[in-house]
């Protein structure tokens, strides 16, 4: 795709601002209305996806440049796709998250880089992981575990850790606990572990394509020598790349699942039993790329046609991405069934969650916006009267974690698999 | 033959201008505080022509007008000349009801049509409007509602100004102009009623709200010569429930609630002594409970015995969530009788004159959790004044659909008896001012209200002042009156 | 070419706002040039209104009156926007400096009086922010039809105020109470009991009320300063404190409680259908009254809702379910329709008045639409009713949506010229650049103000923003639907409206001279001679130049020729 291929949405684009807040029928306070994190930060209209679409045509139409106040506002956004939620309430042809992405690579591309972002850049690179960290220590995490090593074994199932879970010795145990639970089930699987590669998901959505394309290509590389099926990952971007962005591309068809939703299917099938009561009052955030962003990926290679005149659909007909299918329910299923643990949900939820604020290169590039993200998030925890707030990707439990301790807050940030272990 | 009568003849006709001593001395003072002055010419126009012609002529000559459209008596002031050789127009003579649309619920009048021919009026078509309590027979209804008196019905009274809509004006420049959905044309009601237009909405014309700027105004801005007044249906079933309390405290949460949710057509709340001016006797005082929330329940249209009984159902819950009785009547006081008081015009010359003969009002808004403490604060100085508190009428209507509420104070009193004028006097501004000072709104400044007013709001001061030049750049129109 | 503004000016303002709240960033502002609409009227088509000279984002009203007051020193218009939908919140000429006060940083609701049924609210307070508070304590809120995304300051203050819940709970301009004002001249003026220090709850007075003069049918759109604060009377709410809508994006359901009922009712003529208004407005029921689904055009409302209404259909569905014949069944059933939403005080009231609407519906002829009855569609008319958050389905079709017509009127009157607009649209929908929804795509309230009798049906012509020969279609049906109303003795509609967006100030004061009453735009003059010495308000607040009318009666002019009327009026 190219930035033009986006112009038909930059010029049917209203400027109805619905992209900067969750959708309407779902706000329960004034409080928790907002949905876009970059307006909060930047304010300015072209901090919104509307207003990005409208600095595409913009730059497109050469009526402006690129300053550093639009590479601010291209790229002081997490890409957590709410706006394109909202956009899609009521439209079926805007794609705005597409196309903001489609922005940031023509503007990458073109030179227009972030330089906070470069380091990350050249780790991916050198050191296949986005984390800046030695690929040599990737593995580390397993060092104690017995779990096939797919670069000499073989298996069904690639446990894909990430990059967050393979080197943040802060949640290093979460990793292990999922290694721990699925072999409890008796599941085979594997790991690559210090040959494991990042996904390059967040390069992508960087706008690193070429980056993202040479590193997808390694992957899909390494599993399919390790004979590889399926692929579980704990981390919802590794989540989300595998299943939309890799398919997409690459045309993979190995099977793709996050870690909650097989850990549901174990329990729907009986092999695995949450009896031990967790007491905790829990609230669930439902990370970007597993909730709205994680519906499944439906192949499509048409075009756009009118109907009715100029009614705009597509032939065939276009996925809608809306949200609507995402994985909600899983996770909030075995939280319901772990006995002693009160569920309470925020009012932003499910595919109108509020972003933790680490992606799309936030976390790297702008710290302070990262951080003021999940802040707001930790606060709407809070505001439901829970211990503890759950989630199901390391990027947002990493960026909540530093944001409650930088603050002071009492509140507990913890992976599902820390309640399903107790439980089990 | 004087000037000035000379072409006020040969505009309205010789028989409708009067300097007769007795008529300009009828108009020189009336039951207000504010210092007489005679006008020097009383004339009665029949038409929006010669009206518009008056004004013009009233430019030429720098010549004040007075616009009166209700007979006597008057109790504000608004109708006493404030400047020098004055002339009263008096609008009577214009009392046409140009038009009852029974389909749109919509009535258009002139300015001297008084409630009472307005009434009988619309009667026969099965309509109705809401309107003030107790209003004089020969008040006009165009006047009561350009004054933004508190009418009756809460749940009619999408705004303060209801049931008026729109209106034709002659302006203090002279120019005519139409305010609201008429504004938008033709000049000629009956080319717009062939049109199908209604003059319903209010608003407008443009960017600006005309009728607005007229309502409150005491004829400084322009002279209506035609209005059209929001209808309702007659209901075919209607009956009464009283709430009594023996404090006004008790009875604020249960008002509350009946607003909130838009209970009832008529609402109002009143003490003993207001109520019992309402019934025509004074006696009446000691049979009635100290205060009462008094609540119109009625059914038009469709079902309408059916509709009272909901609401019936619906008012008992309230007041056993409040904790309070339901009363159809008070002993010696029927439900019919207090039906009649609410629902009648005054008797003559007011109904607040019976007992005493005379009688001066206090009244602005407020909110309703307000009310108590300021007739707290009115009784304690009517008790250091030692005006008996027992006699002091109080009457809160709420307006707005209850967002705010006009409370009302009267105070009866002798006017042979020097001591108890004076007394009433005192009480009257000592107890305007302290009201004033602690955030009534007097939002109809009358008399010496309007000095304590403005001079403590500048912005409405700054505003109206600029309008007024606008309008009336020669300040023909009733000088002396609100900040002009 | 817009004349040079010294860059004092920029540094000034940075010194109130602070540099982050400021930016002439030529992008940035585009996002804010870029308007809907600005393709109907701009040259060679553009998207682009004028490009501000910067945008600002004020914290407080004393920011917004010290820019102000920059702005008047330099001789820079300014043109206030909160959430700024319509071409008409943009900068107005190309050779105006301007500065756009984006207020979403004076986001505050500063106070919510439940017992006096009020709200304080900044601009960038939404309708659907304040309805998720006040819900939660037994009060509602009209919203206007633009939808809950929209500043209620504005719509109060500024723009018209109706919504399919005015019939009930008012216009927001009566129901607009207190009010803060910075005029063009950076001065800070109260209004009502604000003003006289006595707090936020009345909007009238003292004595003639001042609030007169900002605002009328319409506000002031931006032309006369910016309104910083204001209250909101609101009403009574009896549903559940919190809304609790189901299933997946996009059309959400709400849970209908015992006490509501939610229906879309048809009649079988335009009659008929003006008998059924009318009656409702007799007998007083209803909470929102609106035509809202025939937005996507009467030919084509059932399929697109019901489809719109399943998760995993998308506009393809709309034409193969077009074609469905139970569909076509529900399509004439639905032709003339409007849905309507009934609050009860108690089961007993909500009882009453199912029944009054049933002899009702008996006496007019009219019934119930059953598909749109059944729970799914009648809990997603509740839930689009409700909160007003769909309001952008508008732009369903193509991203492009102009409304004309919407005279309004009475019931009777509205009804004589939906057969003319219908024929009209019909007509234009033929060269096949416009979509082709059928002729009546006519959407409105039950009445744009309380207690009913007043409101315009709107057409919703839907039209590619992004291809050249939809645009020129749209405006084509525009200056027809002139030309018919003309023919017929209608005054027009919004189509002329937006299309003065593109006049130069004489054809617009030309126009303005032919009107039967030029007071009230002398009037307006003359106020912005007062409020707007440096004429720093752009021509949203409109006014006539001294002497205009007379002099161009004496020029005779007048281009517009005479042409036969498409369709004429039936007759009373």
């Amino acid at each position: 795709m190219a930035l033009e291929d986006f112009r038909a949405d930059a010029m049917r684009c209203t400027r109805c601002a619905y992209c900067k807040w969750i959708p309407f029928d779902l706000m329960k306070s004034a409080r928790f209305a907002k949905g876009c994190p970059s307006m909060e930060a930047g304010k300015f209209h072209s901090y919104s996806a509307g207003g990005r679409l409208v600095t595409a045509l913009s730059l497109m139409d050469g009526r402006s440049t690129v300053t550093e106040r639009v590479k601010d506002s291209v790229f002081k956004c997490t890409l957590c796709g709410q706006c394109d939620v909202s956009c899609k309430i009521c439209r079926y042809d805007m794609e705005p998250l597409e196309a903001m992405r489609e922005l940031r690579a023509t503007l990458v591309k073109d030179g227009h880089t972030l330089p906070q972002l470069e380091p990350v850049i050249k780790s991916l690179r050198n050191e296949f992981n986005m984390v800046k960290k030695p690929a040599e220590r990737r593995g580390d995490w397993a060092s104690e575990l017995k779990v096939k090593n797919l670069t000499t074994e073989k298996a069904e199932y690639v446990f894909h850790a990430g990059c967050r879970y393979s080197f943040d010795g802060d949640l290093a145990h979460i990793t292990r606990a999922w290694v721990a639970v699925l072999q409890k089930a008796g599941i085979d699987f594997g790991i690559l572990g210090k040959r494991e590669k990042c996904c390059a998901g967040r390069a992508y959505d960087m706008g690193y394509r070429d980056e993202f394309d040479a590193e997808s290509q390694h992957v899909l590389k390494a599993w399919k020598k390790a004979g590889v099926k399926t692929v579980i990952t704990p981390c919802a971007e590794c989540f989300q790349t595998f299943s939309r962005k890799y398919t997409a591309k690459s045309g993979s068809d190995i099977k793709v699942v996050h870690t909650v939703q097989f850990v549901k299917e174990l329990i729907d099938a009986g092999k695995l039993k949450l009896t031990r009561p967790v007491h905790l009052r829990v609230t669930y955030h439902d990370p970007c790329h597993l909730g709205r962003q994680g519906e499944p990926y439906i192949p499509w290679n048409g075009k756009e046609k009118k109907i009715f005149g100029q009614a705009v659909c597509y032939e065939p007909p276009k996925p809608k991405y809306n949200g609507a299918f995402g994985v909600y329910e899983p996770p909030r299923n075995i939280l319901k069934s772990i006995p002693g643990v009160e569920f309470v949900e925020m009012e932003r939820s499910r595919e109108s969650s509020w972003c933790c604020g680490a992606g799309g290169g936030s976390h790297e590039a702008y710290p302070e916006f990262s951080q003021a993200t999940a802040n707001e998030r930790l606060e709407e925890a809070q505001s439901t009267g829970a211990d503890a707030i759950v989630s199901a990707c390391g990027w947002c439990e990493r960026n909540f974690i530093d944001s409650a301790n930088s603050r002071g807050r009492k509140i507990k940030v913890l992976d599902i698999v820390e309640l399903v272990s107790q439980a089990l | 033959m004087d000037v000035k009568k000379q072409a006020l003849i040969e505009i309205v006709g010789a028989a409708y201008v009067s300097d007769d001593q007795k008529v300009l001395e009828s108009y020189a003072a009336d039951c207000s505080y504010t210092p007489k002055r005679r006008p020097w010419f009383v004339v009665r126009p029949s038409s929006a022509e010669e009206v518009r012609d008056l004004v013009l002529w009233a430019n030429q000559t720098e010549t004040p007008l007075i616009p009166v459209s209700s007979g006597p008596p008057h109790f504000h002031g608004d109708t006493v000349p404030g400047a020098p050789e004055g002339v009263v127009v008096e609008l009577t003579r214009m009392k046409a009801i140009k038009r009852i649309d029974r389909r749109n619920k919509m009535v258009v009048i002139e300015p001297g049509v008084t409630f009472a021919d307005l009434e009988g009026a619309l009667t026969k078509e099965g309509l109705r409007i809401s309107r003030p309590l107790q209003p004089r027979a020969n008040k006009s209804v165009v006047a009561s509602l350009l004054e933004r008196q508190p009418t009756l019905i809460p749940r009619f009274n999408y705004s303060l100004p209801e049931p008026l809509r729109t209106c034709g004006v002659v302006w203090g420049s002279g120019e005519v102009a139409f305010t609201g959905e008429a504004g938008n044309g033709p000049m000629d009601l009956e080319a717009q009623w062939k049109r199908g237009v209604a003059q319903i909405d209010p608003k407008g014309p443009n960017a600006t709200d005309l009728m607005r700027l007229l309502t409150g105004a005491q004829g400084t801005m322009g002279i209506v010569i035609w209005a059209s007044i929001k209808c309702e249906l007659i209901p075919s079933v209607h009956r009464y429930a009283f709430v009594p309390g023996e404090k006004l405290e008790d009875l604020v949460d249960f008002c509350y609630k009946i607003e909130h949710v838009r209970l009832g057509d008529e609402v109002m709340l009143v003490n003993a002594a207001q109520l019992s001016m309402m019934l025509g006797d004074r006696e009446r005082k000691a049979q009635l409970p100290p205060w009462t929330v008094i609540i119109g329940l009625a059914g038009a249209a469709l079902f309408p015995d059916e509709r009272v009984k909901v609401q019936e159902l619906d008012l008992g819950r309230i007041v056993q969530q409040c904790g309070l009785t339901l009363s159809n009547g008070f002993p010696n006081v029927t439900s019919a009788e207090i039906a009649r008081a609410v629902e009648s015009v005054s008797a003559e010359p007011y109904f607040k004159f019976k007992s005493c003969g005379a009688c001066q009002d206090i009244f602005f808004l407020t909110t309703l959790d307000k009310t108590p403490v300021f007739v707290s604060s009115v009784f304690a100085i009517a008790q250091r004044l030692q005006y008996p508190i027992g006699d002091i009428g109080v009457y809160i209507q709420p307006q707005h659909h209850g967002v705010s509420q006009h409370l009302e104070f009267s105070f009866p009193y002798n006017p042979a008896d020097r001591a108890a004028s004076e007394r009433v006097r005192q009480l009257y501004d000592e107890a305007s001012r302290l009201l004033i000072s602690n955030g009534a709104y007097f939002s109809r400044p009358y008399g010496s209200w309007a000095q304590m007013v403005y001079s403590r709001d500048v912005d409405a001061t700054h505003v109206l002042r600029t309008v007024k030049h606008i309008v009336d750049p020669k300040n023909v129109l009733n000088p002396g009156k609100l900040c002009f | 070419m817009s004349k040079q503004v010294p860059r004092d000016a920029y540094r000034a303002i940075e010194d109130i706002v602070g540099p982050d709240n400021v930016s002439d960033d030529p992008a940035l502002l585009d996002s804010y040039s870029f308007q809907w609409l600005a393709e109907l009227v701009r040259p060679n088509r553009s998207h682009y209104m004028p490009r501000p000279w910067a945008v600002v984002l004020p914290g407080s009203t004393e920011e917004v009156a010290a820019v102000t007051k920059v702005c008047n020193k330099y001789d820079i218009k300014v043109k206030p926007i909160s959430t700024g939908w319509y071409h008409w919140a943009a900068p107005m000429k190309d050779d105006e400096p301007t500065v756009q006060f984006d207020l979403r940083r004076m986001d505050r609701i500063l106070e919510i009086d439940e017992k006096n049924m009020y709200a304080v609210v900044e601009p960038y307070v939404i309708c659907a922010q304040l309805q998720a508070e006040v819900m939660k304590r037994g009060l509602n809120l009209n919203i206007i039809g633009a939808g809950c995304s929209t500043s209620i300051v504005a719509s109060a203050c500024a723009y018209f105020g109706g919504g399919p819940s005015s019939y009930y709970m008012g216009n927001n301009s009566d129901n607009l109470l207190g009010q803060e004002w910075v005029t063009p001249a950076g001065d800070i003026i109260r209004t009502g009991s604000l003003s006289s220090g006595c707090g936020w709850f009345c909007g009238e007075g003292p004595g003639p009320s001042p609030r007169g003069v900002t605002r009328g049918g319409l506000g002031s759109r931006g032309g006369l300063g910016t309104y910083t604060k204001c209250a909101i009377k609101l009403s009574p709410w009896q549903g559940p404190p919190v809304l609790e809508p189901k299933g997946p994006p996009p059309g959400y359901r709400l849970p209908i409680p015992d006490n509501f009922r939610v229906y879309t009712i048809g009649a079988p003529d335009w009659d008929a259908w003006a008998n059924c208004y009318y009656q409702i407005y007799d007998n007083g029921i209803g909470y929102i009254f609106h035509r809202q689904f025939n937005l996507a055009g009467a030919d084509l409302a059932p399929a697109m809702w019901l489809t719109y209404i399943d998760p995993n259909k998308t506009l393809n569905d709309v034409e193969t379910l077009a074609k469905d014949s139970e569909i076509k069944k529900i399509t004439e059933e639905a032709r003339i329709s409007f849905q309507f939403v009934m609050q009860g005080n108690s089961i007993d009231d909500i009882q009453l008045q199912d029944k009054i609407l049933d002899e009702i519906l008996r006496q007019t002829g009219c019934y119930k639409v059953k598909r749109f009855c059944e729970p799914d569609m009648a809990e997603f008319t509740n839930m689009y009713m409700q909160r007003l958050g769909h309001k952008h389905c508008n732009f369903i079709w193509v991203g492009g949506y102009m409304g004309s017509w919407m005279q309004p009127g009475t019931p009777d009157f509205v009804k004589n010229y939906v057969p003319v607009a219908i024929d009209g649209f019909y007509r234009d929908q033929k060269g096949h650049k416009l979509v082709e929804c059928g002729g009546d795509a006519m959407m409105g309230c039950g009445s744009t103000i309380g207690g009913g009798g007043f409101f315009g049906l709107e057409q919703f012509v839907s039209y590619d923003p992004n291809d050249n020969d939809s645009i020129d279609a749209c405006v084509k049906h525009m200056e027809d639907a002139i030309t018919d109303t003309t023919a017929n003795g209608i005054p027009p509609g919004k189509e002329l409206l937006y299309l003065q967006i593109g006049w130069t100030d004489e054809k617009i004061w030309d126009a303005f001279a032919k009107m039967p009453q030029q007071f009230v735009l002398n009037f307006q003059r003359k106020i912005k001679e007062a409020f707007d010495p440096n004429s720093l308000g752009d021509r949203n607040y409109p006014w006539l130049p001294e002497g205009y009318a007379q002099r161009s009666k004496a020029a005779g002019s007048s281009s517009q020729q005479k042409r036969e009327p498409k369709r004429k009026l039936a007759s009373k």
